[in-house]
């Protein structure tokens, strides 16, 4: 052993390295891993918040069962997955679309990007609340164009209309997301190759197809990834628009377990449900999660 | 035939009035709440867009309802909260990126618990807050933002360190810093670019946050969000207060996204695209 300090830098390098991470793994402990755990014992009781004692008796893996077995929450996860889908399609499609039209030439060009981003950082309870306002039968405005244009009105929360309704709210405050994703993908993109098929006399459609496109997909994958994600999770702009009315034609997997934790304070059933939601998404989010893993670890 | 400049310029004017166009008609939601804080409800049910503006809406919320003290509970909560997760995540992602470079144990914990919906833990922590006397308060809400956004935090914040040549720090330590020191004093200048980016992303989400100041909090520590409920009430809709509520809430972060929108972007393609 020497005094030498580069030596001695070294070898303590790994007690600093846990020294350095352990206060964030602390808190994700405390906050993260105790709840859920906690929530995962619970999961296996009778536990209801009106009756005490209750939070003791266990039942084994009757609410998992129950909730399996149960038709409103397959009808919560069908919407849920209508949800996530369509808006993620449409956002995704209109948000091309709007990012290939930034990355042109014309004035006021950063002006117009940041005025594009604003429905993206709007409070979404904000929106929720706004856009029931927006979408009222006789008093909207949405109602007020469409008779302007001699249109028929619609009835935008009714029975058939309400789950196209939120979707086309979360469209309009997530297309943002994918335009800034997709317009970053446009701009590290090598502006040789397209030149050079131009030259070669590629129309504009055989550009997009065999150059732009390819090149923004893994940019689209990961965008698409990281808002199924959040879509799974959405619950203000919801509630606040629906509650997940009319009837449970809105109601989402995050609602249906928040209508059974605060409304029926079952907490047995409740924390079943957020945990198969928990291994739902982590399911449906491995692709993605392994690869950040695999080129993390490669990277390193 | 027309030149190929005075071509382009045609080229570039259409497509700006094109784009005018679409950020009318795109905006248009946006535009219309902006208007409806300012306007006469008489006007907004005539869907009037020239009127005489007014201040009822604002007056409304400001003197009659207290709506100050939601923004300033949402003030309190956000801005620790965000100062929290830059302090927890930064030394973390540090030494992720330069310290223990194979700690796949936390990289994959850290990268669980971001895909963790927030109402899985919602109700345990509900529960023990509840139990521990700490419903209705500041505190508990920044301990919940704080920790829920640690894992982007962590995430976002390891892609700009490791940005930085590893080199850096062995020569802080020849020159003899502390592993403390050479974190400090020479590294993490050079990364505020991602600090700020963070506090960005962490701001946002926690101003923006709902569910848990749902289920967490009653009145003294409810937040902004939370409180614009109340102006639609069983009377009807107060169409004033809502606009001048809505456009309180939101104007900040709207303001904050455009100013920082170079590390809003860098943020998204650092956490998104770089993975």
């Amino acid at each position: 052993m020497s005094a030498n300090p580069v030596l001695a830098a070294v070898t303590g390098r790994r007690g600093v390295a846990l020294l350095f991470l352990l206060p964030a793994a602390l808190v994700l402990t405390l906050i993260y891993l105790g709840p859920m755990l906690f929530a995962l014992r619970a999961s296996f009781t009778a536990w209801l918040l009106t009756s005490p004692g209750s939070e003791n008796i266990f039942i084994g893996v009757e609410n998992y069962t129950d909730v399996m077995s149960s038709p409103e929450f397959w009808s919560a996860v069908h919407v849920t997955v209508i949800y996530a889908l369509m808006s993620i399609c449409c956002g995704l499609t209109l948000g091309t679309i709007f990012a290939l039209m930034l990355d042109s030439d014309f004035y006021a060009q950063s002006f117009f990007r940041s005025i594009m981003i604003i429905p993206m950082v709007i409070t979404p309870s904000v929106i929720g609340i706004f856009w029931k306002l927006l979408y009222e039968e006789d008093s909207g405005v949405f109602n007020a164009v469409l008779t302007a244009l001699h249109l028929p009105k619609v009835s935008w929360l009714n029975l058939d209309m309400a789950l196209p309704s939120i979707i086309l709210m979360d469209v309009w405050q997530t297309t943002p997301f994918f335009m800034l994703v997709i317009l970053a993908g446009l701009q590290a993109m090598d502006r040789n190759a397209v030149e050079a098929a131009r030259v070669d006399g590629a129309s504009g459609v055989q550009l997009f197809r065999y150059i732009t496109l390819p090149h923004l997909v893994p940019y689209m994958l990961i965008a698409t990834s990281f808002r199924a994600i959040a879509a799974m999770g959405d619950f203000d702009k919801i509630w606040l628009l629906t509650g997940g009315g009319p009837g449970d034609r809105t109601t989402t997997i995050t609602i249906f377990a928040y209508k059974i934790g605060f409304s029926a304070f079952d907490i047995g059933r409740t924390t079943a449900v957020a945990w198969i939601f928990v291994v739902v998404v982590l399911v449906a989010s491995s692709p993605l999660l392994w690869r950040l893993f695999k080129t993390a670890m490669r990277d390193q | 035939m027309v030149d190929g400049t005075s071509n382009r310029s045609i080229h570039r004017m259409a497509m700006t009035l094109l784009w005018v166009a679409i950020a009318l008609i795109y905006l248009f939601p946006y535009t219309w709440m902006v208007l409806t804080a300012f306007r006469n409800p008489i006007d907004t049910l005539a869907m009037r867009l020239v009127f005489t503006p007014t201040f009822d809406g604002f007056r409304t919320i400001f003197v009659e309802s207290n709506f100050q003290k939601y923004l300033v509970n949402s003030l309190l909560t956000s801005i620790p909260a965000t100062i929290a997760v830059v302090c927890l995540a930064a030394p973390a992602a540090y030494s992720l990126a330069h310290l223990n470079r194979k700690s796949s144990v936390f990289l994959a914990a850290v990268l669980l618990a971001r895909m963790v919906p927030g109402i899985a833990i919602l109700i345990p922590i509900y529960l023990a807050a509840a139990k521990a006397g700490v419903l209705d308060r500041r505190l508990t809400l920044v301990v919940v933002y704080c920790a829920f956004n640690l894992p982007f935090a962590v995430w976002l914040l390891r892609g700009f360190f490791r940005e930085i040549p590893t080199e850096l720090r062995e020569a802080a330590i020849i020159d003899g810093c502390s592993e403390l020191q050479a974190f400090v004093r020479v590294i993490l200048p050079l990364v505020t670019g991602g600090l700020v980016a963070t506090s960005v992303f962490v701001f946002i989400g926690a101003w923006n946050e709902f569910l848990f100041a749902l289920a967490l909090t009653q009145s003294d520590a409810a937040t902004a969000p939370l409180a614009v409920i109340g102006f639609r009430n069983e009377y009807g809709v107060q169409w004033g207060a809502i606009g001048a509520a809505a456009v309180m809430i939101s104007t900040p972060v709207v303001l904050f996204a455009v100013v920082m929108q170079k590390y809003l972007v860098r943020g998204l393609t650092m956490g998104a695209v770089k993975g």
